[in-house]
């Protein structure tokens, strides 16, 4: 106790440096109308039309925009994605592993950017959505299954852009935010942008300390605390947009993160001696020029990430340290000279280095990717896409990875359309599956994945007016051979290697609707997502093998979320509402970890004070304390708190 | 000014507040959401524990799934997760091991670092005993205490009577398996747990079981993870020749009374690596698992090149002989993510029965009276 009062007392001071910093920054004086809250970090570029997109003509795709995140600032990927789209996240608990499964598929099959640069690890191959924080981003998008492949392949359940855009009309904004939450838990976010009509600079700053020692009902129905579970985040990002005559964009975006983590142990460990650490250190940065011409334009990309990665564990007295970085080149060109058809050929080169302690010698990869896009409008209600991708790894041809987008208007006046597409997708090898010492098996081949998806979207009524209305559709089914997975090795007692293994089939459906309503002053807002997936193993390893036909395990059939939102007298409350369906633990499926569902509620009040904006913001997680683990021997906080304070400065701003 | 405010704060806490309670009735759920079990069979009761057949199903490490299956086959029932049913709690993570000492079992709990001791009777916890390091093994050396083999850094001296660890004794590697020898008790002591196979010392401790000292050291292969004796008191051990197949394994034949190694049988392929040695009742046969189960006479002069029971795509991965009948009972872990097999095979492996088990079945242990 002695030592959490310690941590306490440091943070605290740390807390009010930031404050102190802050204030002196505000001094300024400025002359300028201050604006709602979400408005001072809302960017108008990036422009909300509607959330749920058919993306170059068949392709699912949606988008979440400032206006989610800025309550939930001081969350993490994984939060967000859980509580307000169809992906499922299968989180070890608060600030520990976070692992996505997007339309049935493995984690490696979700990938990852931040402004089009990949994120997943060459050697895990997925990222931990617990490691990204809101704050760092401004928007982001979700390109659903084949929607992926113009931009990676392998991403059999698709893609999550995060996206970070200028605000040209900006001139100086700052917002400041100190959250306090439950087992003792502090975040704290510092964002500044200033800039002119063809300059903006954007800073970023989070932190978050977390001692995360909250109460569970261990194996014999007592009331234990979790061990070993405090973690750090910082993380700092600046970027930097040039303009030139509205022809020309530079941007350059640098983004440093830094986690150490203990690793708790999970509820049927009884040790004292073990302890287990994860310390990450990564470095973003990229570098891009935009040429913008009426009918054709030109992207040149390159771009580093940097990652240092060391793990410790006392009982096995494991240290090893993991060092990559992949750099990632990318060249696109679009031409749309010709009516009703446009052309986009580009080129991506990457090469991955990995220095790893469990790695023999230095390991390297070379992935250069052929890639157009054939955009054709048949008439202007029927429109079609064509995707063509050639990787070419190490010098080998992987197999052409072709996607047809098809969309379909019927109507002028209503704004319903259907979309379909069909593709078919390789996944190559990880660097860990191919040379993880004594484990990784170099003759794998790359998996196969073919899909089939269609879908309707509809919306009505303009969403600034008093009613808006959109729903989304979509059926998919998707066919993964030879899934790579790491089984055991006979007469090893405990090595497991990857191996070309199971076959997939991974269907489901996916619904949302969103409602705005505007009346008697009162902002209403309700969005939901329901999720149904069937995932099921259809090939068995040998006559005694137990899983065709089964359920994939750790990944629900059933998912729904829910937002209702309101706003009035500078007053906002949000009830978030998760069901996630019954998961099982076994391939056989006989076993399960139940059904649950949970509410967090947000409650906050904006004050403006001459150019100010104050907000206080209380947050209740899980309201209704229930006592769950969502994945089995890992416990899982009852009801917490969080209090917030964010202080908003806007000044010079052109509207 | 003010007073609007506060009316506002009143009549938007009002309305947050009837949102709050009409989603109340929705969260009815008041049981704890923790992993359940839906075999069809796992509705059984035993009625008691006395006389039958213990499958120690390990569970995924750090899912903390273990559990044990109980065979009876006089009533031909099987139970599922019998600790859990007597104790209304999970067992643990990774159940390595269990042996009887009078009426008591010893679970050897290894990732939750804990020795659950059970009444034979009811099956009901009589004791935890913490302090360990990664427990593996229990060998009883007299009524009143073992001796217990980590994965890390010491052996463990239990007090039977009191079931408490009473001291230990410092080895600074992972011990694996143990015998009885005379007064002596031989380990099989691997090296450290993080060490490469090639600086890895493998080498068999003898420790007089009066002193609790390690009174000498017999080199060994690579690995030794098995030792068991035979009816003219030799000892084998088998070693796996390194999980990075450092060498190939090997089956060794020690005299423990000048404490060398007699005789050495060699595998002749590093990759198919040999696992859980087991001596049948009268001491005479040798049985161990290579993809199949091998049965091999300790008078062979070469080991065996078949397998008496073909895999046939089962992952074989804990076998046990009975000490009665000398049925060998042998289990199928299947890609440890489902419940596994337990399959019984007469000597001469003719199968005779099959059983379900839970997850990743890796050790058999057999009551003093188990049915046949």
């Amino acid at each position: 106790m002695i030592l959490s009062d310690k941590v306490t007392t440091r943070i605290l001071s740390k807390k009010a440096f930031f404050l102190l910093l802050s204030i002196s920054f505000l001094a300024i004086p400025v002359s300028s109308k201050a604006q709602n809250l979400r408005d001072t970090l809302s960017l108008p570029e990036f422009e909300i039309k509607s959330s749920f997109i058919i993306d170059n003509h068949g392709f699912k795709r949606v988008k979440m925009d400032s206006g989610l995140f800025i309550p939930n600032l001081n969350a993490d990927l994984s939060a967000i994605l859980s509580q307000h789209s169809s992906i499922f996240i299968k989180s070890y608990g608060n600030g520990t592993l976070a692992t996505p499964s997007f339309r049935g598929t493995s984690a490696q099959h979700t990938q990852v950017e931040w402004n089009g640069i990949n994120l997943n690890s060459p050697m895990l191959g997925q990222m931990d959505f617990s490691q990204v924080p809101v704050a760092q981003f401004d928007g982001l998008e979700i390109l659903y299954g084949a929607a992926g492949i113009s931009r990676t392949s392998g991403a059999f359940g698709g893609v999550i852009d995060l996206v970070t855009k200028p605000d040209w009309n900006n001139r100086f904004k700052i917002l400041v935010a100190q959250s306090m939450a439950s087992f003792n838990n502090y975040i704290t976010n510092i964002n500044v942008a200033l800039g002119g009509r063809s300059f903006q600079s954007h800073t970023k700053f989070n932190y978050a300390s977390a001692l995360n020692d909250f109460p569970f009902t261990n194996n014999t129905g007592d009331v234990a605390h979790q061990q070993n579970a405090s973690y750090t985040q910082s993380g700092l990002s600046q970027e930097l947009f040039w303009k030139v005559k509205d022809k020309h964009l530079f941007s350059g975006k640098i983004w440093y993160s830094q986690d150490d983590r203990n690793l708790p142990p999970t509820t049927q460990n009884f040790d004292s001696i073990k302890t287990e650490t994860l310390k990450d250190k990564a470095l973003r940065a990229v570098v891009e020029y935009k040429y913008i011409e009426p009918k054709w334009n030109l992207l040149v990309r390159s771009a580093l990430n940097d990652q240092y990665m060391k793990y410790t564990n006392s009982l096995l007295e494991i240290n090893s340290t993991h060092q990559f970085y992949s750099w990632i080149n990318r060249i696109r060109f679009s031409y749309s000279g010709i009516p009703g058809l446009a052309v986009k050929p580009g080129v991506d080169f990457t090469y991955d280095w990995v220095d790893s302690d469990e790695y023999e010698g230095i390991k390297t990869r070379t992935t250069t990717s052929f890639f157009a896009e054939i955009i054709y409008d048949f008439t202007p209600r029927v429109k079609s896409s064509l995707v063509l991708r050639e990787d070419l790894i190490d010098g080998k041809f992987i197999p052409l990875i072709p996607a047809l987008g098809l969309e379909y208007k019927p109507f002028n006046k209503i704004n319903l359309a259907f979309s379909s597409n069909l593709a078919r997708n390789y996944r190559y090898p990880t660097l860990n599956e191919l040379y993880w010492k004594d484990a990784g098996n170099p003759d794998l081949k790359p998996e196969m994945n073919y899909s089939l998806e269609a879908g309707s979207t509809y919306h009505f009524g303009p969403k600034k007016n008093q009613f808006y209305l959109e729903a989304s559709l979509a059926a998919y089914y998707s066919w993964i051979y030879d899934m790579i997975t790491w089984s055991p090795v006979d007469g090893s007692g405990g090595l497991f290697k990857p191996e070309n293994i199971d076959e997939i089939h991974a269907r489901g459906i996916e619904l949302g609707l969103n409602l705005n309503l505007t009346a008697w002053g009162f902002a209403f807002e309700l969005r939901n997502n329901y999720n149904f997936c069937r995932s099921t193993y259809e090939k068995a390893s040998s006559a005694y093998d137990n899983k065709i036909g089964h359920q994939q395990f750790y990944i629900p059939v059933n998912t729904f979320n829910s937002t209702f939102s309101m706003e009035r007298w500078k007053f906002y409350f949000t009830w978030n509402f998760t069901y996630t369906g019954d998961r099982y633990t076994g391939k056989d499926n006989l076993s399960v970890m139940p059904a649950y569902h949970l509410s967090n509620i947000i409650f906050g009040k904006t004050f403006d004070v001459k150019h100010f904006i104050l907000s206080l913001q209380l947050d209740i997680n899980n309201l209704f304390n229930l006592d769950y683990q969502s994945v089995a021997s890992r416990p899982m906080p009852g009801i917490n708190y969080a209090i917030t304070v964010k202080l908003a400065f806007s000044g010079l701003s052109r509207r | 000014m003010k007073k609007n405010t506060f009316s506002h704060i009143s009549a938007f806490t009002i309305l947050c507040s009837f949102f709050a309670l009409s989603i109340l009735y929705t969260s009815c759920s008041k049981e704890p959401i923790r992993e359940k079990i839906i075999t069809p069979e796992d509705t059984l009761k035993a009625t008691t524990y006395e006389n039958g057949i213990f499958v120690v199903n390990e569970g995924n490490y750090n899912w903390g799934n273990a559990s044990v299956t109980f065979l009876d086959n006089k009533s031909n029932t099987v139970v599922q997760d019998i600790f859990n049913k007597s104790n209304n709690r999970s067992l643990g993570d990774v159940a390595e091991s269990m042996t009887i000492a009078g009426n008591l079992g010893y679970l050897l709990m290894n990732n939750s670092n804990r020795i659950e001791v059970v009444s034979l009777k009811d099956f009901k916890s009589v004791k935890s005993i913490d302090g360990l390091h990664s427990p593996r093994y229990l060998q009883v050396v007299d009524s009143n205490k073992a001796y217990t083999t980590n994965l890390q850094n010491s052996i463990s001296i239990i007090n039977l009577h009191t079931n408490t660890v009473t001291g230990t004794i410092e080895t600074t590697s992972w011990t694996e398996n143990l015998i009885r020898y005379d007064k002596y008790m031989l380990v099989t002591s691997i090296g450290s747990f993080n060490e490469p196979s090639a600086v890895r010392k493998a080498q068999i401790l003898v420790i007089d079981t009066e002193t609790d000292a390690i009174v000498d050291s017999i080199q060994s292969g690579k690995e030794p993870i098995g030792i068991v004796i035979d009816k003219k008191q030799k000892v084998w051990v088998l070693c796996s020749g390194g999980y990075d197949n450092f060498e190939a394994p090997s089956l060794l034949r020690i005299n423990p009374e000048l404490r060398i190694i007699e005789k050495v049988f060699t595998f002749p392929d590093p990759r198919a690596v040999p696992s859980r040695l087991c001596m049948n009742p009268s001491g005479d046969t040798i049985y161990y698992l290579k993809g199949g189960v091998y049965q091999m006479p300790v008078t062979s002069a070469e080991l065996p090149s078949k397998p008496l029971i073909n895999a046939d795509g089962r992952l074989f991965y804990g076998l046990n002989i009975h000490p009665a009948t000398g049925s060998i009972y042998v289990s199928d872990a299947k890609d440890y993510v489902q419940n596994g097999t337990a399959y019984q095979y007469s000597v001469r492996g003719k199968l005779i029965k099959e059983y379900t088990t839970g997850r990743i079945p890796g050790s058999f242990c057999f009551t003093k009276n188990s049915s046949k």
